[in-house]
């Protein structure tokens, strides 16, 4: 062990022990690391010096193109879970690389190395530089690098956390589900940090690095009742530091997860068909996300195949209506620095007084509007090249008390808890799957309901949007993530109680029809 | 082969013994592949890497950790195995945990899948670009003026993979995947903007449907969503087309796991030799079928795989069950996921099926939706084309179905004459009757 030098360790282990282990390993390794944010990760640990970044983008551009980036990542992931009472699995993944692109107008180049060789790098580079064909673009000279806000400190880094720490949090979120109800049969609880270091150097001179953590402590239960089983899950987490983790914590989760589970016994499917829609406060943001969000990511409406293609400027919902995609929102899931093209994150009005304003761009597609990029570019990993991705999407809260929106309701739907959503960008079509909701009944909620698909269009929705409450709530989790063209982001959301008109639930019986 | 691949995992295997490991499986893979998106009639996107990871996991007094990495340099790797070896430690004991008994892998069969492309190599990029082009021009030619936007992709790939288990395991396998896919963006009433694609996949680029073909029919899919409403809510028959079925038949299978089985998250709990749908409902696992994209000689485990009768005639022949679970649960093992997955056809296309059902959807797409693996209540939206005595009529949008996997596959009716060849499950469309579609 004593011939190992720090870059080689940095290099190589999940530290899934964390210091415990650390400690029977290499002793005080972690000692100069201890205050997080370190600047120049990439350079002190693996070498990576202005002059080398300078020459891949040289080898980038040798062919032309409007500008390249290299985009170094650095992340170490660990999970340790609870199953049949005891902590007894624990998985880790190291993942190390560079990301190297070109860009000419609107076409990309992409080459990635999991070596930070020169050698390898250079090769990268190449690749990346096979999407022009003409006479080489120059490299800015020197790099500024680029300081930010944190939106996410750290006291310390996730990898200083011991496994120790961890354990008795996970087993207490096993042993509360358990002694919080009789009908729980089963508990699986999980802890996952990851804490992701990258650094962006553009060849027009701009470096800029971030420390991402990212964490979550979830709970998942089985319970039965009369030979009938139902399920629930919950998690609390984000961009945290481990301090956020307290027993207190732990009993929420708890307490969430098992109360969720037991009222579904309760459950019955609603009837199918057209009826109001009533969103509570929260994780429902996903009608968001799914029904505007990804229609005014900037690449589909520069390809021109979203339903808002034509929409910026027009009035879009009622004046009340304010929608937003905000990456600066301390720990939150979606929130960013900076993004993964070196661009500074922002609060970028989608909606403002019912008025769609703008998209949601990455450099591409701001060079394509003319106008500045929003701070979206956003990618998976060094293995992608970024595109527009959306970070904490919300709309912000409104005049009414959710009570009277809730009182406003003949017979309609309201929904508790989302799971996953969907949305056709052209049509504007989408859906999102209600875990967990009610009944309203001649303006109060009654039977508890779940397991429904909820169907709209993204235009109509917000044009139906006709209550907007005083209670915008976000959502706290850290398992959230949206996919798109194959690449998985954490994402978050958040809503206040509002009423949308009408939108097609999904069931098994039709409206009117004995149950 | 790579020996290197093969020197690397067996430097692992003794370096977790050395450390204090008393069992230990390793699995080393490298990728390279390669990526030609086109839109405008140019280049959009090109992307080529080689990726490489290793994952190791390790067995230490009843105890178990795995972790997985890109840096193979055995100077990295032995701090990195000492490191998951010092974890798995902490962490409680279950004794349950261990590598497979020999006997599960002693006789596998030793046959050539066929799962490499043995002219990968020959593939260039002129082809890869050319067939772009290609794919791209015929969707814009069969979009015309409603076309708004086509976007190609030509992607393939090279995989190698060994895994060495200290308890004698020894597997290698090379593969090699080629795909190409076409989106059509078309113009439809106010701002709809209807996308269709279509796709093909096969272990050859060679055996690939022409260019022409593949860009003709994500121009005419695109026009069938053209114009798409809802309409009433109302009980019919249903044909999922086969692209689609394995959407639904998903929330059938995952409660058919052994993790969901063991941790009580299963509607088929009890339910091994009884009945779960109609005599319709037969699914077969055959992981030996020459060059097909779920062919393998053995499971992640490494235990051998065979051809097993999952349901047959609607009785529940079997569980997906791996090695960890079946101790858990005290059964035997199977394998621990699907490999290809076999829904047999039927006789009829659908066009002459659909003559017979009156009035019914035909799904072409979901949207959305999820299932729940306790209960088997599932609910998805869809968007397809209503039909009547066997004439397609209004395209449909913005609708859903919900129904009870318990119930739902004794309403299959009938399987055409279709599977679908671009996947690891080769189902047909499949034909249901008395469903509720929620719309209006």
């Amino acid at each position: 062990m004593g011939s190992m030098n720090r870059r080689e360790f940095l290099h190589t282990s999940a530290a899934l022990g964390g210091a415990v282990v650390l400690s029977q390993i290499i002793p005080g390794v972690w000692v100069s690391c201890s205050k997080a944010e370190l600047p120049g990760f990439f350079e002190t640990e693996f070498g990576i010096t202005d002059a080398l970044c300078q020459k891949a983008l040289g080898t980038a551009l040798s062919k032309g193109g409007d500008f390249a980036d290299l985009y170094f990542e650095h992340t170490i992931s660990n999970w340790v879970s609870l199953e049949d009472g005891k902590v007894d699995r624990a998985y880790g993944n190291i993942d190390l690389g560079v990301g190297i692109r070109t860009v000419k107008g609107d076409q990309t180049g992409y080459g990635f190395t999991q070596e930070l060789t020169e050698d390898a790098i250079m090769n990268a580079a190449s690749t990346a530089a096979t999407i022009a064909d003409e006479q080489p673009t120059s490299v800015a000279k020197r790099f500024i690098k680029k300081r930010t806000r944190n939106f996410y400190p750290l006291e310390r880094l996730l990898t200083e956390i011991p496994l120790s720490s961890k354990l008795p949090l996970i087993k207490s979120v096993n042993d509360n589900c358990f002694s919080k109800s009789d009908l729980i049969i089963k508990a699986n609880v999980t802890m996952h940090d990851q804490q992701k270091r990258m650094m962006v150097v553009t060849s027009d001179g701009v470096k800029a690095d971030d420390l991402i953590p990212r964490n979550y402590l979830s709970a998942s239960v089985v319970a039965e009742k009369d030979g009938r089983q139902e399920r629930s899950g919950w998690n609390y987490g984000g961009r945290h530091d481990f301090s956020y983790y307290t027993p207190q914590v732990a009993e929420k989760l708890s307490n969430e997860v098992v109360d969720k589970v037991v009222i579904l016994f309760d459950a019955q499917q609603p009837p199918a068909g057209e009826m109001p829609v009533v969103l509570g406060p929260g994780v429902t943001g996903v009608l968001l996300h799914e029904a505007i969000g990804h229609g005014m990511e900037a690449d589909f409406n520069r390809k021109g195949i979203s339903t808002y293609a034509t929409l910026i400027g027009k009035k879009v919902a009622e004046p009340f209506v304010n929608i937003v995609d905000d990456g600066m929102i301390q720990n939150r899931l979606g929130s960013i620095n900076v993004d993964d093209e070196g661009t500074e994150t922002q609060k970028t009005m989608l909606v403002e007084n019912g008025i769609l304003k703008s998209y949601l761009h990455d450099r591409i597609s701001a060079s394509h509007y003319k106008v500045n990029p929003t701070g979206n570019g956003r990618r998976e990993s060094y293995q992608h090249y970024p595109i527009p991705r959306m970070r904490n999407t919300y709309m912000l809260t409104g005049d009414a008390t959710p009570e009277d929106v809730i009182k406003s309701v003949k017979n309609g739907i309201y929904v508790q808890d989302i799971s996953n959503g969907q949305v056709k960008i052209g049509e504007g079509d989408f859906a999102f799957y209600v875990s967990q909701g009610k009944r309203i009944e001649n303006g109060a909620l009654t039977t508890p309901v779940k397991d429904i698909n909820i169907m709209g269009n993204g235009p109509k929705m917000l044009r139906n949007v006709i209550m907007v409450a005083n209670d915008l709530k976000l959502d706290e989790g850290g398992t959230g993530y949206c996919g798109k063209d194959g690449q998985r982001m954490p994402v978050s959301f958040g809503l206040p109680t509002c009423l949308v008109q009408s939108m097609t639930v999904g069931g098994t019986q039709r409206q009117g029809a004995a149950s | 082969m790579s020996k290197d691949m093969r020197r690397i995992c067996e430097y692992v295997l003794q370096t977790a013994k050395s450390v204090g490991a008393d069992d230990c499986g390793v699995g080393y893979s490298k990728r390279r592949f390669v990526e030609v998106q086109y839109r405008e009639r140019k280049p959009e996107n090109v992307k080529e890497a080689t990726t490489q990871n290793i994952g190791i996991e390790v067995y230490v007094n009843g105890r178990y950790s795995s972790q997985s990495t890109s840096d193979v340099r055995e100077a990295a790797l032995k701090p990195f195995v000492t490191n998951i070896v010092e974890t798995a430690k902490l962490l409680e004991e279950d004794p349950y945990r261990s590598l497979p008994d020999p006997k599960y892998f002693r006789d596998m069969q030793q046959i050539d899948l066929g799962l490499a492309d043995t002219n990968y190599n020959s593939i260039t990029p002129e082809l890869r670009h050319s067939m772009a082009k290609d794919l791209e021009s015929s969707c814009l030619d069969a979009g015309g003026d409603r076309a708004i936007s086509v976007t190609s992709q030509v992607y393939d790939t090279f995989q190698e993979e060994t895994l060495l288990g200290s308890n004698g395991f020894e597997g290698e396998t090379q593969s090699t995947v080629s795909y190409v896919f076409v989106e059509m963006t078309a113009q439809d009433e106010g701002d709809r903007r209807p996308n269709g694609y279509h796709y093909a996949v096969n272990r050859t680029m060679k055996n690939l449907p022409s260019c022409e073909d593949v860009g003709k029919e994500a121009a005419a899919r695109t026009f069938e969503l053209m114009g798409g409403k809802k309409t009433d809510t109302e009980t019919l028959p249903i044909i999922i087309e086969n692209r689609n079925a394995g959407r639904i038949l998903g929330g059938f299978i995952d409660a058919m796991n052994g993790w969901s089985l063991q941790q009580q998250r299963s509607f088929l709990i009890d339910k091994k030799g009884k009945k779960v749908g109609s005599k319709v409902f037969n699914l077969i696992d055959n992981p030996h079928i020459k060059g097909a994209l779920g062919s393998r000689l053995y499971d992640g485990d490494g235990m051998a795989t065979k051809k097993r009768d999952m349901v047959k005639n609607g009785i529940l022949e079997d569980y997906y069950i791996d090695w960890y679970r079946s101790r858990k649960l005290g059964v035997e093992p199977t394998s621990g996921s699907t490999s290809n997955l076999i829904l047999p056809p039927g006789k009829r296309s659908v066009a002459a099926i659909m003559k017979d059902l009156g009035k019914g959807i035909l799904i072409n797409g979901f949207i959305g939706g999820n299932s729940n693996s306790n209960t088997g209540d599932f609910s998805i939206g869809i968007t397809g084309t209503l039909f009547e005595n066997g004439k397609l009529s209004q395209p449909i949008a913005e609708m859903n179905i919900s129904d009870n996997h318990l119930k739902f596959w004794h309403k299959l009716a009938e399987t055409a004459n279709d599977p679908w060849k671009y996947s690891s499950w080769q189902l047909p469309s499949l034909v249901f009757t008395d469903v509720v579609v929620s719309g209006v």
